[in-house]
């Protein structure tokens, strides 16, 4: 028995030893609990929401209804304006606030119309634009509006109808009509105890869609007009959309384990034998740059073509602008690599280390969820992710097909990524602690 | 060829080297001989310009040696201490691989791949996978590798550890005659009989310092014993050490009784004493004194301690 405690403990100080196999063990499971908990653990106070585009031109209360508990709504963030050509905020009209979510500014945009709401309407009148970019978050927005109108429309209809009655019939006779409507409903359903005072006050009770009688009424008084911006030609939208962010994080676990053939060189001497060769440094290292950026190009080159192949995903009628995010990706993706292999020294660290950052950054970078369901904190920390970055370009490219002038943006802050990242691997290698 | 001056080389508070000074000239089989440890890679590290020495300078061909200016390795050969070829690829691929770092176009590559597989006796395993062979053939192939581009100045460090003795000879054969070629080499290793064999000028250092150098001969000139008197550890030798230190310095190994003689001592004398304890005469030898009788006389421990 005290044999085997011995051999117990020693499988322990090995385990403890090995830094690598803790933090696989310990750290990269609290750190994804953690992440899946801010996305479904519920409440997110400091939630910055979905971006909504918001337009109101209706004069009518329940129209000033809806927008105020959209805007008291922390699903939403409404956007009213847009910056003009010169750089000056200007509020939507309805042809900017189509084209702001056309740019993917935003996910929907939601306008109520004029003639909304009006008191010979014989329903509630809005426009919904949207860009099914992402269908998770396109369902969100699609049901919490629906909730939103359906819970603020119905009271407003219900007392138009009545000042509607009351012009036609006059106080006593629209009286007597209630009463008559009254004593209709309650004869054919014993047991309801209708009255139109409770109509009045369906809508806040259940939020007018709960199993009231008034359910099937209400739905049929809102028009919700939808149309899609974005995405309407794509024959296959859900591979089109998730390509490019699983395609980055195959990348990256590609380009961490090309890391660890570089630890894995230093370790066994042939990279001793580059450094006797007539090689600078700085030349070895911009080789492997160069080297792991092009094997980059070439997975994610044949990553797309096997989405074309299997999903029918287009990728040749913007190939251009899609090679040039390819590039970008890949060379940002390499400096990613690179920084791993000059912090780790061995390939075990590599391989842990190569794996918390991958995971986090498809977690946070929006690869497995929209960044709109995370806290204002991890948005704001997604925007450092390679994978933000590059699905955002992906998506400009594959999704709205846009030209280089839409997609240079996102290559200037891949690029950035990739300058920043390959300076910091560059500056832990030359300070020799790494190379030899 | 190589000038090294009061070169220093320091490790956080650990000193490598400590203002290392030789030469070597053209031509020469230069041995660097020492313990492990002793600073025998940190030098080869500086001399392939991997590190900048702290203090002191270093030169090669007249030029400075630095990590920032490569073209002079174009002249250089290095043989690593661990074996540095890629264990996936074939003998022949890791040379094709190594070969093209110096330039060398397709058809004069072909040609010093073929002579260089010939030269360490591996032409008919040329395509087979590294990983498949032998330490040996390992450590010939990494020999190999180093050769392609007909190196004015080859670095060896220690590369025949742990070399069977077959592949260790076809090494020193292979090394022996590049250096008949006009090749300089310079080699490093902790086995002093090897230095013995094949240099022809020798520097010994321990703990980063130079403790001696000059030709074998030289060297062994330091040595205040011209010869050594071994004797076989029996029953009889047993407390015989005082009786035998009057002649000189005594060594007690596990399995003999070394007497290095003083200049003075009259041989006669102490076989006297080995006579009467009744030492056989079979069980008593005369050698030379070696590199490693230098080294311990030197800093007093044997090299392999």
């Amino acid at each position: 028995m005290k044999s085997m405690v011995a051999l117990i403990r020693s499988y322990f100080m090995v385990f403890l030893a090995d830094r690598a196999a803790v933090a696989l063990t310990f750290i990269v499971p609290i750190f994804m609990i953690f992440i899946f908990g801010e996305i479904f653990g519920g409440s997110h106070p400091e939630s910055s929401g979905i971006r909504l585009a918001f337009l109101n031109l209706s004069n009518a209360p329940v129209a000033k209804k809806i927008e105020t508990t959209l805007d008291s709504m922390s699903t939403f963030t409404l956007v009213r304006t847009s910056k003009n050509k010169d750089g000056v905020s200007v509020p939507f009209d309805t042809l900017s606030i189509q084209d702001f979510v056309r740019r993917g500014n935003a996910p929907a945009a939601l306008v109520l119309p004029v003639d909304a709401f009006t008191d010979t309407s014989v329903g509630l009148k809005v426009c919904l634009y949207y860009d099914p970019r992402n269908d998770f978050e396109m369902q969100i927005v699609q049901g919490m509006l629906q909730k939103t109108i359906m819970q603020e429309a119905p009271q407003v209809f219900m007392q138009s109808m009545m000042r509607q009655a009351e012009k036609k019939l006059g106080k006593a006779g629209s009286a007597s009509f209630s009463n008559d409507i009254q004593t209709a409903v309650n004869r054919h359903f014993p047991g309801a105890h209708f009255t139109t005072d409770s109509m009045l006050s369906l809508a806040t009770t259940n939020g007018g869609t709960s199993d009231s009688v008034g359910r099937g009424i209400v739905k049929n008084m809102v028009d919700i007009r939808m149309e899609q911006l974005v995405g309407k030609d794509i024959s296959n939208p859900m591979p089109t959309r998730s390509v490019g962010g699983w395609a980055m994080m195959f990348l990256l676990f590609t380009l961490s384990s090309v890391a660890n053939v570089l630890i894995d060189e230093r370790r066994n001497a042939v990279f001793v034998r580059h450094l006797a060769a007539p090689f600078s440094r700085g030349q070895i290292l911009l080789s492997r740059y160069i080297y792991s950026t092009i094997l980059g190009i070439i997975q994610l080159v044949v990553l797309f073509l096997a989405g074309t192949l299997l999903f029918g995903i287009d990728i040749f009628s913007n190939a251009g602008n899609l090679l040039l995010v390819i590039v970008f990706a890949a060379a940002a993706a390499t400096g990613f690599g690179m920084l791993i292999a000059s912090i780790a020294r061995t390939a075990a660290q590599a391989s842990a280390l190569g794996l918390v950052l991958i995971l986090s950054m498809s977690a946070i970078g929006g690869a497995w969820f929209p960044t709109t369901f995370m806290p204002a904190t991890i948005q704001a920390l997604s925007k450092l992710t390679i994978v933000y970055w590059s699905m955002e370009a992906f998506m400009v490219v594959l999704w709205r097909h846009g030209g280089f002038l839409d997609v240079a943006p996102y290559l200037g802050v891949l690029a950035g990524i990739a300058a920043v990242v390959t300076a910091l691997s560059v500056w832990r290698f030359s300070k020799g602690q790494v190379l030899l | 060829m190589i000038s090294v001056q009061n070169v220093t080389k320091r490790f956080s508070n650990i000193t490598a080297l400590n203002a290392i000074s030789f030469e070597v000239q053209r031509g020469e089989f230069f041995g660097l001989v020492g313990p492990n440890g002793a600073g025998k890679t940190t030098l080869m590290n500086l001399l392939i310009g991997q590190r900048s020495p702290d203090e002191g300078s270093l030169t090669i061909f007249g030029e400075h040696v630095s990590p920032d200016d490569p073209s002079i390795r174009l002249r250089i050969g290095f043989v690593p201490q661990a074996i540095a070829l890629y264990d996936e690829l074939s003998a022949h691929d890791n040379l094709l691989i190594f070969g093209r770092f110096y330039g060398l176009d397709r058809r004069t590559l072909k040609a010093r791949i073929d002579e260089a597989m010939s030269a360490v006796q591996l032409s008919d395993r040329r395509h087979d996978r590294v990983k498949n062979f032998s330490g040996g053939m390992k450590r010939r192939l990494n020999v190999a590798a180093s050769l392609l581009h007909h190196p004015e100045l080859l670095l060896c460090d220690e590369p025949t550890v742990g070399v069977d003795p077959q592949s260790r000879n076809a090494i020193f054969d292979l090394l022996t005659s590049l250096n008949a070629g006009g090749t300089t080499i310079v080699y490093t290793s902790h086995y002093m009989e090897e230095i013995e064999r094949l240099c022809t000028r020798t520097a010994i250092i321990d703990h980063g310092m130079l403790q001696a150098e000059g030709t074998t001969r030289e060297l062994l000139r330091l040595l205040p014993f011209d010869e050594t008197l071994s004797i076989k550890r029996s029953k009889e030798t047993d407390g015989l050490e005082p009786a035998l230190k009057q002649f000189g310095e005594v060594i007690v190994d596990q399995d003999k009784i070394e007497l290095k003689p003083r200049s003075n001592t009259k041989i006669s004398d102490a076989l006297a004493v080995l006579e009467r304890a009744g030492v056989m005469y079979s069980n008593i030898d005369w050698r030379k004194p070696t590199l490693e009788d230098l080294f311990l006389h030197l800093t007093g421990r044997r090299m392999r301690d």
